[in-house]
Order: structure tokens, then C-alpha cells, then sequence
């Protein structure tokens, strides 16, 4: 092999701008155009200027009136400002038809049975492969596609509705978060909004006072308060320690937004490498200054073994990090740091209260019993989950090896892994042919993953917590379920652009050719291009009793498991 | 998933799947034998009151066999909703197997049937049960051996995958050629029968790696005789070599499955037909119920 340097240019931040389009006069434009007229270029650091951020990380973007901007439910990684004309944002949750989203209702019986007879010959085959009346047309095509709604004013009702119109923000929360759009977004007439994407707009706020006290403002306004109260160390607190605690309550961010799109690459590299590669949110004996929540995301908490870093078990949203020792330290004059590193699995949201706060308003209000136990004297004390509570792990219970798979795999992700038992599994494809069965002849899985000893992950959707899958659908057909919170596509509303298959980091998520029910391929009109449409397992939502998958298996070798919590998983694997 | 299913989910989950798995045998052996029992006390009674037993023995045979071979009916109609998981169909067809064992006994006791059809009915249930038996142990044993080899790898796959092989080890030789044919040699004198024939019928039997260590040892006694741009691919040539192994491995086993079902279930339907003309001819000339 060759030892010679070759030279390269560096990667660089912005070598892919969010939009080509984006002109030095249109950034110009935008300069003029408030908010950003009121900022200070001074105030942005030289790596990362004002005129910069605008050229690379927004675009801008128009809406013909009735277009569909955001749907409630969606996952997003873009905010979005009004620079001309007027939208609506709807109060009133729309029909899933209306979003494109699919309608799952329990197939009877006999519907069940009929499958016997009904299912087709021919792999892929629809009788239907587009929406009709579902009151929404569509305007361009793959990634550009527009959704819009034929008569706003005969299917919204527009008492339901807030205005939202040039100069105002929306959208911000949801991309900083990552969490479900809140509302729809409808434009009422001709708009253009300038859609900043989500690495952008997290510099306009670092770099912009006003900006970063308006989303702060909002968020304290409508998120804050609730999160601090769904956290099991302080739901019984007094209001007034709440609101003293939600003012000085720190939102941070870490990892990259975009990881499904990194982690492959990483996944390359040596183990220990790509622990340290992980952004650390907190680290083993630097003084314990914080209590920590995890608003989204996971966390791998690890603690020095020799020279690297060994997995002790994972956290996910929700769970806490930190007051054990922010109480010793309370208690005790002998100070102690964290007992572990907390480093960012993905993307992670944290929420950080300092521990004098968390003293004066926390550890001064409730009993004696409520207060975690002390540390231990040794140096490396074992962690101990607190009981009853979701994603605690259990060291020493679990294999640390298929902890460490699951992590870096980041099969924690899952809701509804398909594990399988390679020790009881006498790969008799049951399940496959169980699949098919319930889904017209068509298995929506493989029995083929990555391994760890005895237990596969299997090529079937996970049902993920962080569905990356879903950001950027043009048509919303790809959504969670709000009944049972398992993603779905809507077969009649996908357009078979890809993108969601491209974005699921576990290659879960399959594009097929369809062909009508003679097995004939069915072509575009236009191109003669095939039709294809996004597939995936969709935990058999229309049949009545559950995966078919797990009812199936003979020998109790396949399993649907919440891997986001690690307890079921100790089940299934302690002794085996 | 339905709230029972998710509470059913719950409990099962409260214990360990070992303990489960454990507990589950224990109870299914227990309610087994209370059933054999059960069965032997109402025979004992009917032969003290001079009654026939053998209809009584003879309908719960032809019950047992009705519902045994239903799991395979079960199994076709997987889309059908509340007809049971096929882990309990499962348990209860290996128990209610074991029950009819009991029952078979009873019903012809340890004799040598005498007529034609109840000597082929008696084979056809001894070749049943006896594959029903070799089939548990094998669905117990064999899935671990296959855990054993790293390479994961569906039946349907193999050939594909085989076919690869040779295509890779034929392209190694023919570039190996170019400088010294201590490769090429080895591989028509050795290595082709290895890649390119399937393995024999005892292999398929009774898998081992005797042979593949053999060639790799071989070929690592070759590499003295090579030059160094063929080293690497005398060691290419021993990975792939256990690449063919592990394929054939599976290949044994997963098909050694594969076949057993297909044993199982064949005989299974020529018994049934067999055990309802054994019924039609006993009511026919047996005068009727007793």
C-alpha cells in the first residue's frame, strides 16, 4: 500500500449550501428585511457570519394559496419566517385525510379471513396507487412537492384558525426540539417564507441577543414549565419553585441533528474512538455543577475502565442525571464530582438546572426519604437506578457487550425491535410467510440484521423514538399513529421519492416498483418512469391481533421489544 | 396492539424468559400426566363394567390426531386473528403428542397389531411420533450449532452464495497462475471437488470441518512454495474455504430442518387418511357403538 500524502481541501461547513439559488442580492435583500435588519454583524463570529448563515443555511422558499407549509404531527428540522403574504395556522386538528396521513381501522374478522383468497398473485400489486377525494391536490414533484388544500374556507374552519403574517416566526420550536409540529400551516395566499434550517438558525440565536430571547421567551412560555413538571425529581414541588426554577433553567443542545446520516460512517471506527468522539454532556469527576434532564435523545453514561470508556447503561427522554451527587455534596463537606460521563448518543437535548438552584428550590423541599441515597466512599461506586421508573438500566445484568452493541447500533432508538433468539430460532421463516399473509403477499421485513452472540436485530421497522425517517416527507405520508404512536405510511399519499428510506439509518425502510393486479408494472403517464412507493413494517396496524410476526413463531425465538428501555431486554436475555 | 395483548405482554415480562420457558415445561409435563392418568382411571372403570374400551381409546386417538394436525392449519392461516399464538399451539401439540402416546398404548397395547391396515396404521403412528421426537430435539439442538458459525445466512441464499464462492476462488487461481501454478495446481487436484460438487450425503448427515481445516492446513503447507505476491492469496484462498464450510454447514442443518418438517407432516396426512378408514371399517364391522 502507497504511504503518500495526497492533498485535499478540507471539508467545510458550508461546501453544501441548504439552497444554490441563494444570490449575494438576495442577501442582500434579506439584510434589509426584519429581523435581520436589527442585528449587528458585529455580534457574529467570523467563522460564521450573519450574510454567511443566510446565504448557506436558508432558502427561500414560495407557497401558492392552499399549500400545506408544515403538518401537525410532522417531525421538521427548519424554522420558518413570513416575508411576504398571509398563513393560517390551524387550531383544530384536520382529518388524516387531509394530511395525507393513513386511516388505520381493525379489519373484521371476515376481512381477515378474506385474506386467504383476496391476497394478490403478483409481488406490489395496488388496485389504487394516489388519494381520491380527499379535498387535496398536488403541485410539482419529488422532494419539491406540494401538497394543497382545494377550498380552505369549506374544510377549515376559519374561527379555528390564528393568522400568521410578514415578519413573524414560526416553526422554531419544533426544529429546536425535535418534537411533532404542533399545528398545520396553511398559506391563505401567495407566500414567501425564508425556511432557515436547523444549524443556521442555532447560530442566528447564539449570535443575536434578541433573537435568542424571543425563542427563549416562547419557550419558556409554552414548554418549559411543563418538562420541569414531568420530571419525577420535581413533580411535587410548589408552583412557586417551579417558576423560580424555570427561570434559570438552561436549554442545551448536542450531537449532530443530522446523525443518521453520520453514523454509518462512524460505525467504522474502533469502538473506543467513537466513545470519545461523542460530545460530552457531563464528565466523571469534574465537579457535579448541574442536575440534568434529558429532554430528547440518548445518553450513554459510561465510566473510565483502564484507558477507555466502558458502557453502564443508557438514558433517554425523561430520564435525569446528576442529583445524586448534587444531594451528597448537600450533605457532605467532602465534595464529590460526577460519578460517571454522560456523552451524547446522536442528537441530544438537555436541560441543565445548577446545583445551588437545585439546593435552594429542590433539595430544601422535600423529605429526607425522597432524597437519593448517598454515595459510597469508593471511588467507583455502582450505579443504582432509582426503581420505577422508565430506561433504568441494570449493571451487572445486562451483558455489557450487548449493551454496548445496542448503543452503538443505536438500536435504543427502537420501540418495536424485532429481536430474535438465534439460539430457539430453527429459521423456519414462519414469520416471513405470517407477514406476507397479513400484507397482501408481500413480507415487510427480513430475517437478516446485525448480531450480537445469540440476539439479531431483524431488518423491520423500529418504530424508532426519534423517527429520522419522518423529516422531509413532501406529502406527510410517512407519520406517527396517535393511537398507538407506531409510523406509517400511507401508501395512497406516498410519491415514492425516497427520501424517507434514504433517511432511516437502519436501511428498514424499502422503495418497490408497484404493478396493478395483472402483475402489470405501472408507469408514469408522462415519464414511463415506474411508480414506486415506500414500504415498511407497520406492526400490522389494520389486523386485529397484533404483529403477526411474533404470533408466528413457534419456538418463542421472535420478540417486538421496547428497546429504549433496557428492562424488557433484561428479561429476554438474563440466563440465556 | 390490544390492550390484552399488552397486559398479557406485561405479565410475561414480570418474570424472566428462562424462568418462563421453565415454568412453562414444568406446568405442560404436570397437566400432561394428570391427563394420562385421568385417561387410564376412565379405562379401568369401563373394563371392570365389561365395557369396550377400545371406542373410547379409539375416538380420543382420532380426537389427538384431528387437533395435532391442526397446528399445520394454524400455521396456513396465520392472517386470522384470535386463533392463538403458535407458541401455544405449539406446547399443547408436543403435550397432547405425548398424551397420545399414552392413549396409542392403551388402544393397542404392546402387542404387534394383527391385520394389514392396523400394522401400516401402527408404522405410520410410530413414524410420526418417532419424527415428532427427533424434531424437538432437533428445533432444541440445532439452531445453537447454527448460532456457532459467525456468518448468518438464509437457505434460500446458499446457492447464490456458493456460486459466488467459486467464482472468487476460480478468479484468485487464474490471477495466482500468472506467476507459479502451486495454487492452480492444488486447486484442480483439490480444491475443485471442495468447491464445485456438492458435499455427500454422510456431510449432509453428520456435518464436520475435518475437511476444511484438512485444506487449509494443506494450503498452509503450500506457502513456502509460494512467492510473495501469492501469499495473500493463498490466505484468501483458506478464508474462503471456510467460507464454502460455513455454508455448508447451514446448509445441512438448516435443510436437515427443513426435511425433518417435511418428513412430519407427509406422514402425518397419510396417517389421518389412514386412521379414518381404520375408523370407517371398525364401525362398518365392529357392530356399531358399545
Amino acid at each position: 500500500m502507497s504511504s503518500q500524502k495526497v492533498s485535499v481541501k478540507r471539508p467545510q461547513r458550508w461546501d453544501a449550501p441548504f439552497a444554490s439559488d441563494m444570490t449575494e442580492e438576495t442577501v442582500a435583500h434579506l439584510l434589509s428585511v426584519e429581523p435581520f435588519s436589527l442585528m449587528t454583524g458585529d455580534s457574529f463570529p467570523k467563522h460564521a457570519p450573519l450574510p454567511g448563515l443566510l446565504k448557506n443555511d436558508c432558502r427561500i422558499v414560495t407557497y401558492e394559496p392552499g399549500d400545506i407549509v408544515i403538518r401537525q404531527g410532522d417531525y421538521g428540522n427548519s424554522a420558518f419566517l413570513v416575508l411576504d403574504g398571509d398563513l393560517l395556522v390551524t387550531l383544530q386538528d384536520l382529518p388524516k385525510e387531509l394530511l395525507g396521513r393513513k386511516k388505520t381501522e381493525k379489519m373484521s374478522w371476515l376481512n381477515c379471513l378474506s385474506q386467504g383468497w383476496k391476497n394478490s398473485r403478483f409481488a406490489e400489486s395496488r388496485s389504487r396507487v394516489r388519494a381520491t377525494e380527499s379535498g387535496t391536490g398536488i403541485r410539482n414533484s419529488g422532494e419539491q412537492t406540494r401538497v394543497f388544500i382545494q377550498d380552505i374556507p369549506g374544510t377549515i374552519h376559519l374561527t379555528q384558525t390564528h393568522a400568521l403574517n410578514r415578519g413573524m416566526l414560526f416553526g422554531e420550536l419544533a426544529a429546536l426540539n425535535r418534537t411533532p409540529r404542533s399545528a398545520t400551516v396553511i398559506a391563505n395566499t401567495k407566500s414567501i417564507l425564508l425556511e432557515m434550517r436547523w444549524q443556521g438558525f442555532r447560530d442566528l440565536m447564539k449570535s443575536d441577543r434578541g433573537l435568542r430571547e424571543y425563542v427563549d421567551h416562547l419557550y419558556r412560555k409554552h414548554s418549559l414549565r411543563g418538562h420541569l413538571r414531568q420530571t419525577p425529581e420535581l413533580q411535587n414541588l410548589p408552583n412557586e419553585n417551579i417558576n423560580a426554577l424555570a427561570k434559570i433553567t438552561r436549554f442545551e443542545s448536542y450531537g449532530d441533528f443530522t446523525w443518521n446520516r453520520s453514523f454509518k460512517k462512524q460505525s467504522r471506527e474502533d469502538l473506543a474512538q467513537r466513545i470519545t468522539m461523542e460530545p460530552v454532556i457531563a464528565e466523571q469527576n469534574q465537579p457535579a455543577d448541574d442536575f440534568i434532564m434529558i429532554r430528547n435523545g440518548f445518553v450513554r453514561l459510561s465510566r473510565q475502565y483502564g484507558e477507555g470508556h466502558r458502557t453502564v447503561a443508557y438514558l433517554g427522554k425523561g430520564q435525569t442525571f446528576g442529583l445524586r451527587e448534587i444531594a451528597h455534596n448537600w450533605r457532605n463537606d467532602l465534595k464529590r464530582g460526577y460519578t460517571m460521563s454522560l456523552r451524547a448518543v446522536g442528537h441530544v437535548d438537555v436541560l441543565r438546572i445548577p446545583a445551588p438552584e437545585m439546593e435552594q428550590w429542590v433539595l430544601g423541599s422535600i423529605t429526607e426519604e425522597q432524597l437519593p441515597e448517598m454515595l459510597a466512599h469508593e471511588e467507583h461506586v455502582p450505579y443504582r437506578p432509582q426503581p420505577e421508573r422508565r430506561l433504568v438500566s441494570r449493571e451487572q445484568e445486562i451483558d455489557t457487550g450487548l449493551l454496548e452493541f445496542l448503543v452503538e447500533g443505536r438500536f435504543i432508538n427502537g420501540t418495536e425491535a424485532m429481536l430474535i433468539d438465534l439460539d430457539r430460532c430453527t429459521r423456519c421463516d414462519d414469520c416471513v410467510r405470517a407477514c406476507a399473509s397479513t400484507h397482501d403477499n408481500n413480507p415487510r421485513f427480513l430475517r437478516q440484521g446485525p448480531q450480537h452472540e445469540n440476539w439479531m436485530i431483524a431488518g423491520a421497522c423500529m418504530h424508532c423514538v426519534d423517527p429520522v425517517c419522518m423529516i422531509g416527507c413532501p406529502t406527510g405520508a410517512i407519520a406517527r399513529d396517535k393511537t398507538t404512536g407506531n409510523v406509517l405510511i400511507n401508501d395512497l399519499t406516498c410519491i415514492g421519492c425516497g427520501v424517507c428510506a434514504n433517511s432511516c439509518p437502519y436501511q428498514n425502510i424499502r422503495m418497490v416498483d408497484v404493478r396493478d393486479k395483472k402483475g402489470n408494472p405501472l408507469v408514469d403517464g408522462t415519464t414511463q418512469k415506474p411508480i414506486s412507493k415506500a414500504t415498511k413494517c407497520d406492526f400490522c396496524a389494520e389486523q386485529s391481533g397484533g404483529p403477526a410476526c411474533q404470533r408466528a413463531c413457534p419456538h418463542d425465538a421472535l420478540f417486538r421489544v421496547d428497546l429504549t428501555t433496557p428492562n424488557p431486554l433484561y428479561q429476554l436475555t438474563q440466563g440465556s | 396492539m390490544s390492550e390484552s395483548q399488552s397486559n398479557q405482554r406485561q405479565t410475561r415480562q414480570k418474570t424472566t424468559q428462562r424462568n418462563y420457558l421453565w415454568s412453562r415445561r414444568w406446568k405442560g409435563l404436570a397437566l400432561s400426566l394428570f391427563a394420562i392418568i385421568c385417561i387410564i382411571f376412565v379405562l379401568q372403570i369401563l373394563q371392570s363394567s365389561l365395557r369396550n374400551s377400545a371406542w373410547t381409546t379409539g375416538y380420543l386417538l382420532m380426537g389427538c390426531l384431528f387437533f395435532l394436525t391442526a397446528y399445520n392449519w394454524r400455521k396456513k392461516l396465520s392472517f386470522l386473528p384470535r386463533i392463538g399464538a403458535s407458541r401455544t399451539w405449539m406446547q399443547f401439540h408436543i403435550y397432547v403428542a405425548l398424551v397420545s402416546v399414552a392413549i396409542f398404548v392403551c388402544h393397542v397395547g404392546l402387542n404387534i397389531p394383527n391385520g394389514g391396515l392396523e400394522q401400516l396404521l401402527a408404522i405410520l403412528y410410530l413414524v410420526v411420533t418417532a419424527s415428532g421426537v427427533y424434531g424437538l430435539y432437533a428445533t432444541r439442538t440445532v439452531p445453537k450449532k447454527l448460532t456457532a458459525i459467525k456468518s448468518e445466512v438464509l437457505f434460500e441464499q446458499i446457492p447464490a452464495r456458493k456460486l459466488q464462492l467459486v467464482l472468487n476462488a476460480r478468479e484468485l487461481i487464474k490471477d495466482s497462475a500468472r506467476s507459479t501454478d502451486v495454487l492452480s495446481k492444488f486447486y484442480l487436484n483439490q480444491l475443485i471437488y471442495f468447491f464445485e460438487r456438492p458435499r455427500s450425503l454422510a456431510y449432509l448427515v453428520s456435518p464436520s470441518l475435518r475437511r476444511s481445516r484438512q485444506l487449509v492446513t494443506e494450503i498452509e503447507c503450500l506457502d513456502r512454495y509460494l512467492t510473495e505476491s501469492q501469499k495473500p492469496a493463498g490466505r484468501k484462498l483458506a478464508s474462503l474455504i471456510r467460507s464454502k464450510e460455513d455454508l455448508d454447514y447451514h446448509w445441512a442443518l438448516q435443510g436437515r430442518l427443513k426435511i425433518w418438517t417435511f418428513i412430519h407432516i407427509g406422514f402425518t396426512y397419510s396417517l389421518l387418511l389412514v386412521a379414518i378408514l381404520h375408523g370407517v371399517l371398525a364401525h362398518s364391522f365392529g357392530g356399531g357403538l358399545r
